[in-house]
């Protein structure tokens, strides 16, 4: 049944996805370049309506979150990398596939690429958890955790911030 | 349903709805890296490549190993590449490119000058992901 949930799950975001343009190498690359704004409109919108329904869910017990622990070295390096990789690729893992889907035969090449550079990880996971994952290791630190203030007060500061960013795309029609 | 396009604010806050109903029901965040590690050591011990001793296929009862699949993840990047195929058949939206619009603009047309790009542009995308954990 687990499956089944995957799949059903995995055809409504793949749906959502494709109707919002989002797995277009020029959107994609369009947004680092300030041209196209509609990856940050898909992604933003989707990250306040989560964040409220999910904190709402958890606050009454009903759901339990799945905190990553902040390992700032492994962070920085690691997220530089993925930027640098995904502005070469101009999708990131879930989208490389969803363009595939809509007939982006260079999707494809990144996929097989990106089931390359997982392999490397593994063979050079020993060096990186001996020497990397520790720097800067803080365990499972979320945000309002680490500045003690309620998480409805960051959920709200942050939808604040977005909604005036949707404000300013709208405005200079990017 | 079937126009092209939907707004992307609409788009990205339905999303955000499934993703709540898929923590509350099935208790699954939307990730999709883990399976490349996955189906990477799939196709490593197809090969013929011996990983049984390999730390990170092996640790954490193998979570990250060939073993774990098929799981709910699998299935998820599955129904993408589905659900997409669906959406933009439906609505007219699909097309065999080689090449996208603003790369051709900027690089020229050479789909095997792309398919370079692309292939290392994931693979080091890929490994930088797995690096920050997600």
């Amino acid at each position: 049944m687990t499956l089944v949930y995957g799949l059903i799950t995995g055809i409504l975001f793949g749906i959502l996805l494709q109707k919002a343009q989002v797995l277009r190498y020029d959107k994609q690359v369009g947004a680092m370049r300030f041209l196209d704004m509609t990856i940050f409109k898909f992604m933003l919108s989707s990250i306040i309506v989560s964040s409220i329904g999910i904190y709402l869910l958890n606050d009454m017990g009903f759901v339990k979150l799945s905190v990553k622990g902040t390992e700032v070295g492994a962070q920085i390096l690691g997220g530089s990398l993925f930027g640098v990789g995904w502005a070469l690729l101009g999708y990131c893992p879930g989208t490389a596939v969803g363009a595939l889907g809509e007939g982006r035969l260079d999707g494809f090449w990144g996929i097989i690429g990106m089931l390359c550079g997982a392999a490397l990880y593994a063979e050079a996971y020993p060096f990186i958890k001996a020497k990397i994952l520790p720097l800067g290791n803080f365990g499972k630190a979320t945000l309002p955790q680490a500045l003690g203030v309620s998480h409805w007060l960051v959920i709200i500061v942050f939808a604040v911030i977005t909604l005036a960013m949707f404000f300013l795309f709208e405005k200079k029609k990017v | 349903m079937f126009k092209k396009t939907w707004n992307p604010y609409v788009a990205g806050a339905l999303s955000g709805i499934l993703l709540i109903l898929s923590v509350w029901i099935t208790g699954h965040f939307f990730g999709t890296s883990t399976t490349f590690v996955r189906v990477a050591a799939v196709i490593e011990k197809s090969a013929g490549i011996d990983i049984s001793k390999n730390e990170h296929f092996t640790e954490k009862k193998g979570k990250y190993g060939a073993a774990a699949l098929p799981d709910w993840q699998l299935l998820f990047v599955g129904g993408i590449l589905l659900g997409a195929f669906i959406s933009s058949r439906t609505s007219g939206d699909f097309k065999i490119q080689s090449v996208p619009d603003m790369w051709r603009k900027k690089f020229g047309p050479s789909p095997l000058k792309r398919g370079i790009v692309a292939f290392f542009g994931g693979g080091i995308g890929m490994f930088g992901a797995r690096l920050a954990g997600g």
